[in-house]
């Protein structure tokens, strides 16, 4: 055994301290779980200005919320969220009221938040009038109907009502994501002032939660250790006692620990080691299609030349999509190219557009645009996305080269692209997005619709805004299903951004490590992790 | 003395352009952090402009330099948005660790630099000296994550000498007491030897990394000043007169060569402090280089501000420090000389 050889090493050679001195007990390190990646958490508020994405790892572990994502099983044998199956977590039951208005939570008795104290409505109150007080979760929540604290109402000492103005099929799920999670309210408002009434300050850097972990130790930057709460009610009790998650920027690091077996499980590798890794028999890979997230590039219809529908569609034919998918991604994710033109036949968006790559149809249409000798443009990529963006780029320079298109690449540095396309001010270029919710309503919504910078393609047809705006509060599940298939038939023929494909995530582990589930957040799912 | 204090107040309007250099730097760059923190599909306009508020963004450029200058001068850095932390804290807490790395790798870069030179001086085109020029040369020539990645290929991966390369304690080692925040002098002071030991082998690979970059300034330099003291006149007085080798190169030659020495020390040491944010990514160093880099890649003006500031007030340290050392060893050339 590795283990037995380094321990008798280290007894021999002094002076360099090898091995973590607990690990030598064999059994805790069975039950501890050694993750790395290469960002840390940075906030516990699910609501700051400026969290980052993994800070959602220890406040989805942390905290618990209302209610989460059922699990169905992919495919492949992956484990995965169900975005149309919800259960219950702080919340027992629920009942929906008869005009589908109202929704009121039982919560689960004996529930406890980790000093001991019980999980009361007024906890839950509490916690969701401060998302609907402060601006990013405000406007997050917006979404689902719910703005204003007197929607929230306390039924009595365990129940819980939310009410919105119209029935919405957003608002259970909103309540499902990250953001709304159930703080212990007598203990947030101890730290909370005049000026910060919700505490803000104080969540930032502690946490006043009942999930099924707690923070043991913490340093910014560097790795947090977290504990499992033994007396945790809402779901079956984790499998692993103890978490430590450590942030190493090298990825190269983060690879050599895993092979050696040091490390557990590594995060977001990039496609081509996860490729390597597959490929080593001590360890595996599982890699699951982000859902929810895309890859695709964007065209301002606001800009010409590519206001003109059928200069998007030429380019939506010429692009090289099978020599990009290998050479950027090595084929590790979900194509949204090729497919079938034409009318949509299912109701899932992202799906694929019906484009593959047909150099003659392009130059015909370029031609029937009135640009038959081609156009000069530039094409943009933030370098945080350089893996992926640097050959895209290079591959489609080179393809639009032969229709005519002349491209100059520009490259962005990293957290400018999002100013610039708040000013609309970039003609063609390559981005990725994600969305929660998978209703393709809100996904249309988002980025082909309204003015914001997500708005991706400027788009702005008035029968798909009618559309847009009528599936809102479609409670008529058939006009619902006609309406989506409609928008996304327009999606396909006006092509306003280009999509490429659904990236995979992809986490290396050890082959004794078991139960990994793949959630919206794309962060560990902890609680269901074991090791075999 | 007064030369001292006149001396000392001569670091006040440096670190004054240095303030404002390093905000108007900071603001000049492209990219807006507002929309940058508010990257949510839900996020609109207004959300935008709520957050520009709270960062206080919205305001005219001379209305933010005045609240940095009046922040400032109360001791504050502002805050990080990306740790959470007063940028104060992050520092302090973090400059140690960068501290103790740069002093390791210096003092092994030292130890190995100038006896290597001085031997290559007293035996020019020997094998010694063709050595003294190949490590030079290629510690210079090699990146310093290139050889950061080799020495944990080599030490840790395939030979599992060294520890796991990530960071500056063992994860399941409660840190000792924090009193310098010098991880060796702290577990020292404590008697903690489990963690003076893992500290020491944490450290051995950053530091020789580092240190490799480091000889070929320091080599060459003393082998050029070491050559030149060699070749002069009182050197070859001593020699015709008899005095002992050890006497000749230690009390003469060498304490005459320093002053150049010394000049190259300070620079390398205000250089390794800085510069050494690869070789803290590769390791997963706590230190300010690698925060200073991930703040600025997220458009997080303070930590990058505060620290400028704290690196231009140490290298102005050092170079007092150095000038301070000139008069040690040669009177006629130091501060304290000049009328």
């Amino acid at each position: 055994m590795r283990r037995r050889e380094f321990l008798t090493l280290a007894a021999g050679t002094a002076g360099v301290g090898l091995l973590p001195a607990k690990w030598a007990m064999a059994q805790t390190r069975a039950e501890s779980l050694r993750v790395l990646s290469e960002a840390g958490p940075n906030s516990f508020d699910t609501i700051g200005v400026g969290i980052s994405r993994n800070s959602i790892q220890v406040t989805w572990n942390v905290y618990d919320r209302l209610v989460r994502f059922g699990t169905k099983m992919l495919p492949y044998g992956n484990l995965s969220y169900d975005y149309f199956r919800i259960e219950g977590e702080a919340a027992e039951s629920w009942e929906i009221s008869d005009d589908q208005r109202s929704i009121t939570f039982r919560l689960r008795p004996g529930a406890t938040f980790h000093d001991g104290t019980p999980v009361t409505a007024a906890d839950v109150k509490w916690s969701l009038d401060r998302i609907v007080s402060l601006p990013v979760g405000k406007s997050q929540f917006g979404s689902g109907s719910m703005t204003s604290p007197d929607q929230f109402e306390i039924v009595d000492d365990m129940t819980i009502r939310v009410t919105t103005p119209k029935p919405d099929r957003f608002t259970l799920p909103n309540l499902a994501l990250t953001y709304p999670v159930i703080i212990n309210s007598t203990l947030a408002k101890q730290h909370a002032t005049a000026e910060d009434p919700w505490a803000t300050e104080w969540l930032k850097t502690n946490t006043a939660a009942g999930g099924a972990f707690k923070i043991d130790a913490f340093t910014p930057g560097q790795s947090i250790t977290l504990s499992r709460y033994d007396d945790w009610k809402n779901g079956p009790l984790p499998n692993f006692r103890r978490v430590l998650w450590q942030v190493v920027p090298s990825a190269q690091s983060r690879l050599t620990s895993l092979q050696r077996g040091d490390a557990d499980i590594v995060q977001d590798l990039p496609p081509q080691d996860a490729v390597a890794l597959a490929a080593d028999p001590k360890l595996k890979v599982v890699g699951v299609p982000m859902s929810g997230a895309f890859q695709f590039i964007g065209m301002n219809s606001g800009m010409a030349p590519f206001d003109n529908v059928k200069v998007r569609q030429a380019i939506a034919y010429a692009l090289p999509y099978e020599q990009m998918f290998e050479a950027a991604l090595f084929k590790r994710g979900r194509p949204l190219f090729g497919g079938e033109p034409g009318p949509a036949t299912t109701t899932e968006f992202p799906q694929p557009l019906g484009y593959s790559t047909d150099l003659d149809k392009a130059k015909a249409l370029l031609a029937e645009a009135g640009y038959p000798n081609g156009f000069d443009t530039t094409f943009s990529f933030e370098l945080s996305l350089a893996t992926v963006g640097e050959p895209v780029s290079l591959l489609i320079q080179e393809a639009l080269g032969k229709i005519g298109i002349k491209v100059t690449i520009e490259k962005v540095p990293a957290g400018q692209l999002g100013t610039l396309l708040q000013e609309k001010k970039v003609p063609f270029f390559y981005e990725a997005s994600a969305a929660y919710l998978a209703d393709a309503d809100y996904f249309f919504r988002i980025f082909y619709n309204g003015p914001t910078r997500w708005n991706f393609g400027s788009y702005a047809n008035p029968e798909f805004q009618a559309l847009v705006e009528k599936t809102r509060f479609e409670t008529d599940k058939e006009a619902y299903a006609a309406d989506v298939k409609r928008m996304i038939t327009l999606a396909k023929e006006e092509v306003p951004i280009i999509l490429l494909w659904q990236p995979t995530l992809d986490t290396g582990m050890q082959k004794s490590i078991d139960g990994y589930e793949y959630e919206f957040h794309r962060q560990l799912e902890l609680r269901t992790l074991k090791r075999v | 003395m007064t030369v001292l204090l006149r001396r000392m107040l001569g670091i006040v309007p440096t670190l004054a352009g240095v303030v404002i250099a390093t905000f108007v730097l900071t603001r000049i760059l492209p990219g807006d952090p507002a929309v940058f923190f508010t990257s949510s599909p839900t996020a609109d306009a207004e959300t935008i402009e709520a957050v520009r508020q709270k960062l206080g963004l919205d305001l005219p450029l001379w209305q933010q330099f005045l609240i940095y200058v009046r922040d400032l001068l109360h001791g504050d850095l502002g805050n990080s948005i990306l740790t959470g932390q007063p940028v104060l804290n992050d520092l302090m807490q973090r400059l140690p660790a960068s501290a103790e790395l740069t002093l390791a790798a210096f003092l092994l870069a030292v130890v190995v630099a100038v006896p290597l030179g001085i031997a290559a001086a007293l035996r020019p085109g020997s094998l010694v000296d063709h050595a003294c020029r190949l490590i030079s040369t290629a510690g210079v020539s090699l990146p310093t994550f290139v050889t950061g990645l080799l020495l944990i290929y080599l030490f840790y991966f395939l030979w599992g000498l060294a520890p796991e390369p990530m960071g500056q304690l063992d994860p399941f080692i409660p840190p000792p007491a924090r009193v310098t925040g010098f991880l060796l002098i702290d577990s020292a002071l404590s008697g903690d030897r489990e963690a003076f030991v893992s500290a020491l082998g944490q450290l051995v690979l950053p530091a020789t990394t580092m240190a490799i970059f480091a000889i070929a300034p320091l080599a060459r330099m003393t082998r050029a000043s070491m050559l030149g003291t060699l070749g002069s006149d009182f050197v070859r007085t001593a020699r015709a007169n008899g005095l002992r080798r050890r006497t000749i190169v230690v009390s003469y030659a060498l304490r005459n060569a320093l002053l150049p020495i010394v000049t190259t020390l300070g620079m390398v040491f205000s250089y390794m402090l800085g510069a050494n944010v690869l070789v803290e990514r590769v390791f997963a160093w706590p230190g300010v280089g690698s925060y200073a880099l991930d703040a600025l890649l997220s458009l997080d003006y303070a930590p990058v501000q505060g620290f400028m500031l704290v690196m231009a007030a140490v290298f102005v340290v050092v170079n007092l420090l150095v000038d301070l050392a000139y008069q040690v060893i040669d009177p006629r050339s130091g501060l304290l000389s000049h009328g």
